[in-house]
């Protein structure tokens, strides 16, 4: 599981091919010449696409109201940036993502950890999670609500049954895949039960633990955006469907957009971290 | 003063389960202090099994071993493993590596660092300090698992198979420098290995151990005395003569064992 889903946490597959290479360093792979060109191909692509979208709108192929030309999404964007619009829906649903993201993630660590190293902990959990995980987290929300109201902790609660789900099942994979001879090192270098636990157990799963959270940050963000269809008037869930029902088609577009930058600083925050909690990490050092 | 001491040693695995198995049985070895013993013997034969149990890692079904004279019940600083596949902790550099059974013996850090360069240069990695065990070949590992270990100073160590997992060329240079190594600190060693060229040059005695149950078969006197260099005991007719005759021995048991052992 561990493998094919770390694959989704955004990494390129340029970037993974790269990295076979490095073990190969002696063979003097037509590698160098090949970069520029590539690089070149790689800005190039999404321009062409930008300029051929811009054309087609223009010539009037397409109207307006489906796809809007790049110009007008961005004269409309940098308005509602301008004018607060943009910036205040953002923070309220960071707001929503980063407390059910930390609060997920941070009970998801713990309880994996547990679930991994002890076989009571495991036999209760174990059943629970299996119940729970399939349920889609979205179709939780409506139950949230009633139990915690309209306000945003249904919102908060639901992102946080997303990651913590996650979060939880690739640390016990974590911790389940520890080599267990490092424990008899550590155990015969004479580390206690409590030692090996804090020492051993918790940095070998993390590099399992961030592939969780990778996931996580995914899964919060879809949550985010459902969650907002309901029972608020902030966030950019919200503003992306009011666009919809006022048909700014502009807005709509500004918005997704938004949500993919959003997606891609999540990312680039999960890596940050990893790089400075893990460093040893293959995923580390492939970047 | 360290010795080991295995008398009638005898373990069954799953005892309570279905198939219970018989690793290894009867098996009484001395190890007297500051010598050097490889076991040898065919695989599945519970070399390792006797390694780990000194080790304390696994219990005895029958029988006691005694190091230093004190029953063993548990793993301790008194002996250090070298494993085969070098168990460094991926997550901590080459000094980090090397302090931790420091760290774990209440070692002040100034004085565990200083500990830690010395042995880090005793294996010569020094300048690979702040690497991490991937970035290090497997030789290089295998000298700082043993750099780990050696610094902690235990009065026993214990080796498994410690340069199966390693090429011919860096296995030879291994040997060597453990020799080395040994011959400036020593202390009692019980090494289990495959490769009885590498049991003959490396031990005092080497033991042959019989297929499953494994028993002792014979022990042979490996010492080498009166030779310049490692060139002239590797070359000597003595050197032939003992690896040929404990090949012999361990190679009747592996044909005992039968290719479904294998």
């Amino acid at each position: 599981m561990t493998t094919d889903v770390s694959n989704l946490g955004g990494r390129q597959a340029g970037g993974a091919l790269a990295v076979e290479l490095t073990g190969l360093e002696g063979l003097k792979l037509p590698r160098k010449s090949w970069f520029p060109r590539s690089t070149v191909i790689r800005v190039l692509s999404p321009l062409i696409l930008l300029v051929a979208w811009e054309l087609i709108v223009r010539i009037g192929k397409v109207g307006e109201i489906f796809l809007p030309p790049p110009l007008s999404v961005l004269r409309v964007f940098v308005r509602l940036t301008a004018d607060g619009t943009l910036p205040y829906a953002i923070w309220m649903s960071f707001l929503r993502t980063g407390q059910g993201f930390l609060y997920g993630s941070l009970l998801g660590i713990i309880v994996g950890l547990f679930v991994g190293w002890s076989q009571i902990i495991e036999d209760i959990v174990d059943p629970l999670v299996a119940a729970i995980y399939p349920i889609p987290k979205s179709a939780l929300f409506p139950l949230f609500m009633l139990w915690f109201g309209l306000g945003d902790p249904s919102k908060v609660v639901t992102i946080l049954v997303g990651v913590l789900f996650l979060v939880l099942i690739n640390t016990v994979t974590g911790v389940k895949t520890l080599n267990p001879i490092l424990i008899r090192a550590a155990r015969d270098l004479g580390a206690s039960e409590r030692q090996i636990f804090l020492k051993v157990v918790l940095p070998g799963a993390l590099p399992n633990i961030f592939t969780g959270l990778r996931l996580g940050a995914g899964i919060a963000l879809i949550l985010v955006f459902v969650t907002e269809l309901e029972a608020t008037n902030s966030g950019l869930g919200y503003l992306l469907w009011e666009s919809y029902q006022l048909m700014l088609v502009q807005q709509m577009f500004a918005c997704i957009i938004t949500f993919g930058i959003l997606g891609i600083l999540s990312t680039w925050f999960i890596q940050w971290l990893e790089k400075v909690l893990c460093p040893w990490s293959t995923t580390v050092t492939r970047q | 003063m360290a010795d080991i001491v295995a008398r009638n040693v005898r373990k069954i695995y799953n005892p309570d389960k279905r198939y219970p198995v018989l690793a290894i049985d009867e098996v009484s070895l001395e190890v007297r202090e500051n010598e050097f013993v490889a076991i040898v013997g065919p695989s599945g034969c519970g070399k390792s099994t006797l390694l780990y149990m000194v080790a304390g890692f696994l219990d005895l079904t029958a029988g006691e071993i005694k190091v230093n004279g004190k029953p063993v019940e548990a793993p301790g600083p008194d002996r250090g493993i070298v494993f085969q596949h070098f168990a460094l902790f991926p997550w901590k550099t080459v000094l980090r590596n090397v302090t931790y059974g420091l760290e774990e013996q209440k070692i002040p850090k100034a004085e565990r660092e200083k500990i830690a360069r010395k042995h880090i240069d005793m294996v010569k990695l020094t300048g690979f300090e702040h690497h991490y065990p991937s970035q290090l070949s497997g030789g290089m590992k295998q000298r700082v698992a043993i750099a780990r270990t050696l610094a902690f100073d235990p009065e026993v160590l214990l080796m498994d198979e410690p340069f199966g997992a390693l090429d011919a060329q860096t296995r030879g240079v291994m040997q060597e420098e453990l020799l080395s190594i040994w011959s400036k600190r020593k202390k009692t060693v019980l090494f289990v290995t495959h490769d009885v060229r590498e049991a003959v040059y490396l031990a005092d005695r080497v033991v042959i151990m019989t297929a499953r149950p494994g028993r002792i078969k014979e022990i042979v006197d490996t010492k080498f005395a009166g030779y310049k260099s490692t060139e002239e005991v590797l070359e000597s007719a003595a050197f032939a003569q003992k690896t040929h005759q404990i090949w012999k021995s361990v190679r009747e048991e592996v044909d005992k064992a039968g290719p479904l052992d294998g």
